[in-house]
């Protein structure tokens, strides 16, 4: 073992200046993909963390006897911006049973007291009273919450000490919204059960879902990147095993010295994502910024992706030695390829068809329509994937096919010969298409209600609608507002009160605070479609976006590293060509054109995909999809060709001296 | 003698402190196969690459039909190459994602003529060459004389000056070499081509008209006294 890790040691060292140039692509692409790997990582631990930190606002009830505490939730509205309202009374108890003091406080709220986030002192400290501080009994803050109250640094949130018998403890709450902003008063003991409540669950599923679809790319990476250090190598170690090396030392020092450069890379892609947190913290996502000790994944987690990372790369190492190992000569018997099956494109049509079959009816069937829908994204994602070699050998052999010049057939040919090599170089361009197109489609502001901005909403019992709505009129009494009484609430016993209040901001947050208090406990709530919905769908963007500027990287990056790759890979072939006097520009138009011809039709064909899957809950295919769209196909292509380009160097350094020996 | 084809004279080439050739001069004439031979090392493959315009010498000068192209620009070389050359060598010349039609027709495509003339052009040389039936084949899946023997119609199908072979027949056994030379030789004779071979093999350079040999870099001067 000491010998085998010894002589990769010295081969890695010694392997001059085109080895190092791999070894140092290696080293790169690894601490990319560990970067990337760790953020992937690091997104799933934050929204745990966040639905942690919900957790408290959502405390188990206890039977009425056992509790020492009444907790109410209600979500008020600063400038548009959600303020989350804990109101709490203690119940009494006795000197061994206190009321439980929430997260982030230092006691448990007197009646009186309110304690408020950072964020939201500054706020009442900035906006007159009337818009916002009026709203608080207390007035002015008792006391500021520490970070372990707060899902995110810019979150508002207020805790309001009151006696048992307020009726702000005590008048039941409707929750409209359904997304457990609201909750009635309930008798609470401790906060350590505290239950992870819907939305942040939602966001959790979400966190995983977009780990898949960036786990998935950057598996292929891992591939190429592992590749490359095998694409240097296989000509020494097949002179290894012509010395007698056995097919299990060429193993071990093969495996040895990718580990070993992995090993460095994994190192480096940590300290990479250590030097991103604080730009990561800035992404808005549930209508806050992070903390980062939310992004960062904990000691045995990255502790697990520096060790899982280099084993990896050392087992893809390994199955790309394959061939090293059965021929000492390292000679690969090129034949004509067997085509790849039909079957392939049969399976990727009978998921969009079957998808089509059920599209209709995902959006009422709820929770199984929810799962049926990341089920069907996960096997489209899968399906282009295994149609992608398919399609690009079909490419293939329509564009050999057709070709007229050299540079034609020869993209074609290769097409033809490894459609799974050039589907690897462009699969993670592609297979971002597919998340693009479904991204098109989703369009907060085409949604009803995004411009309601104006308008909030106070559901009552039906017999007190008409009493409602005229104490709100008293009180809004020099705000220009209308207040009218709308139709049935969420069931037939109440009615929703509406109010419009024109004048943009200032005007509602002056509405919002005279209609404080004009159901205890109950602020109005923005229209159906306009409150927790909207901030979801914002965020689903966002998150998409964060997954397809990552993908974007990725497969940029995987793209670059399987081009040189591939350079490394022929590059007996073009010594050879170029000493035959093959221009250099033929040679490279042929690189180009096996990336980009697949790319076309592939990045487009997964596009449409995408825009498929998405049909069902379209919102509206506005400037800011077709924004999307273009950027997709802008970047997509203009990111490759540069790929491509930066290996155009190392073409030049393989074709620069066809015949170096002095013989 | 007949017409001069290609000439190297005083040619110089150094790989650091080695000296790979010493002021070396050779003479091709129309039509005529030499044999460069000499052991590993000597630099007889160097004074092939001199000659064929792929490494510039440190001193001397090379002339095609009478024109100095050492001193010609990388891309006019290579041109030169692509039109007026043919290479054969030991092993890896074909692409192995193309039939071997298609690796024959690629020379012609390279200098701009249409795919459906330069594949037909290209068929023409499987008859002659003993190749027929095996066009659409691909380099994995033809014997390694065979592979040789489309290497052959590769150099030889944009009709060149001159045609370079490095050990032609190094990775073959003794019978497939043998008719590979003797084909290399009468298909390059019969289309009007000198042959420049470079091998150490004395059965492969019995095939020329004449052998000249290489030591540290010097030519050795037969007893006729002409290179």
């Amino acid at each position: 073992m000491r010998t085998t890790l010894e002589l990769a040691w010295r081969l890695l060292r010694g392997g001059g200046r085109r080895g190092l140039l791999g070894s140092l692509l290696t080293l790169a692409a690894v601490a990319v993909s560990t970067g990337l790997l760790l953020f992937a990582v690091g997104a799933n631990h934050a929204f745990s963390q966040r639905a942690d930190a919900d957790a408290w606002r959502h405390p188990a009830t206890m039977a009425g006897g056992a509790a020492t505490a009444v907790q109410a939730l209600d979500t008020d509205y600063v400038r548009g911006t959600p303020i989350t309202i804990v109101d709490l009374a203690a119940t009494g108890g006795s000197a061994s049973r206190q009321a439980p003091v929430p997260p982030g406080m230092k006691a448990f709220p007197k009646p009186g007291d309110l304690w408020v986030s950072p964020a939201l002192a500054d706020m009442i400290k900035k906006l007159p009273a009337d818009q916002l501080a009026k709203r608080f009994r207390a007035g002015a803050p008792t006391g500021i919450l520490g970070d372990e109250a707060l899902v995110h640094p810019g979150e508002l949130v207020a805790v309001a000490g009151h006696k048992p018998a307020d009726p702000a403890m005590t008048v039941e709450r409707n929750d409209t919204t359904g997304s457990e902003t609201t909750a009635s008063p309930a008798p609470i003991d401790h906060y350590a059960t505290g239950a992870v409540s819907t939305i942040p669950q939602v966001y959790q599923i979400l966190a995983i879902i977009a780990s898949v679809l960036m786990v998935v790319p950057l598996l292929v990476f891992g591939g190429a990147a592992a590749r490359l250090t095998v694409a240097r190598r296989d000509q020494r170690l097949a002179a290894l095993r012509l010395v007698g090396a056995t097919p299990g030392q060429v193993v071990a020092i093969t495996a040895a010295e990718a580990v070993l450069t992995a090993a460095a890379g994994a190192v480096a892609g940590a300290l990479l994502y250590a030097a991103a947190i604080p730009a990561l913290t800035q992404i808005t996502i549930g209508g806050g910024t992070w903390f980062a000790g939310d992004l960062w994944p904990g000691l045995l987690p990255l502790a697990a992706v520096l060790v899982a990372v280099p084993l990896l790369v050392g087992v893809s190492a390994i199955v790309g030695l394959r061939r090293v190992v059965v021929s000492p000569l390292g000679v690969a018997k090129r034949e004509t390829p067997p085509g790849m099956k039909a079957i392939r494109l049969a399976v990727f049509g009978a998921i969009v068809v079957a998808f089509g079959m059920i599209s209709g009816n995902l959006l009422s069937m709820g929770k199984t329509g929810a799962v049926l829908l990341v089920v069907f994204l996960a096997l489209g994602f899968l399906s282009i994937n295994l149609v992608g070699p398919w399609v690009v050998a079909l490419i293939g052999r329509v564009t050999a096919g057709t070709a007229r010049g050299p540079a034609r057939l020869l993209a074609g040919r290769r097409l033809i010969d490894d459609p799974r090599s050039a589907w690897r170089t462009v699969a993670g361009v592609a297979l971002t298409g597919f998340v693009a197109g479904f991204l098109s489609l989703m369009n907060p502001a085409a949604m009803p209600g995004a411009d309601a901005k104006d308008r909030m909403e106070l559901t009552v019992a039906k017999a007190r609608a008409a009493a409602v709505a005229d104490q709100a009129r008293e009180r809004l009494a020099g705000i220009p507002a209308k207040v009218t009484v709308g139709g049935a609430g969420s069931d037939d016993y109440s009615r929703t009160v509406e109010i419009t209040v024109p004048g943009g901001d200032a005007a509602v947050d002056r509405a919002r605070t005279a209609l404080h208090g004009v159901v205890p406990g109950t602020s109005p709530t923005p229209p159906a479609g306009s409150g927790a919905e909207l901030y979801l769908l914002a965020d689903l963007r966002t998150g998409a976006l964060t997954v397809l500027v990552v993908s974007f990287l990725i497969a940029i990056t995987s793209a670059g590293i399987t081009g040189a790759s591939a350079v490394l890979d022929r590059r007996q072939t073009y010594a050879m060509l170029r000493l035959a006097g093959t221009p250099l520009e033929v040679l490279d138009r042929a690189r180009r054109q096996e990336t980009l011809i697949p790319l076309a039709v592939m990045g487009g064909g997964s596009l449409l995909t995408g825009l498929f899957f998405a049909s069902p809950f379209a919102v509206g295919f506005g400037f800011s999809g077709a924004l999307t769209l273009v950027a997709f196909v802008v970047l997509g292509f203009a990111g490759i060709i540069g790929a491509g380009a930066l290996s155009r160097p190392l073409l030049r350094s393989v074709t620069a001296d066809p015949a170096p020996r002095p013989d | 003698m007949s017409e001069l084809v290609l000439s190297g004279h005083g040619l110089v080439k150094r790989f650091g402190p080695t000296v790979a050739l010493g002021g070396v001069d050779l003479a091709v004439a129309a039509g005529e196969a030499v044999a460069i031979m000499g052991p590993s090392g000597s630099g007889k493959s160097t004074l092939l690459h001199c000659l064929a315009g792929i490494m510039k010498p440190d001193a001397g000068e090379v002339l095609l039909l009478g024109q100095r192209i050492d001193s010609l620009g990388e891309r006019r070389r290579s041109e030169l190459r692509r039109t007026r050359f043919g290479f054969v060598f030991q092993f890896g010349q074909l692409l192995p994602e193309l039939p071997a039609e298609e690796n024959v027709a690629l020379p012609l495509m390279l200098g701009g003529v249409a795919r459906g003339e330069a594949v037909r052009a290209a068929r023409g040389w499987f008859g002659p060459l003993g190749l027929a039936g095996l066009e659409g084949r691909r380099p994995g899946e033809l014997s390694g004389g065979q592979a040789q023997r489309v290497a052959i119609a590769r150099a030889l199908v944009s009709k060149p000056a001159v045609v370079f072979a490095d050990e032609p027949t190094g990775a073959l056994d003794q019978n497939t070499g043998h008719e590979t030379m003797r084909l290399l030789v009468e298909a390059t004779k019969h289309n009007g081509a000198s042959l420049v071979v470079v091998t150490h093999d004395p059965n492969v350079a019995r095939w020329c008209d004449r052998t000249v040999e290489v030591r540290d870099g010097q030519l050795l001067v037969p007893a006729g006294g002409v290179v």
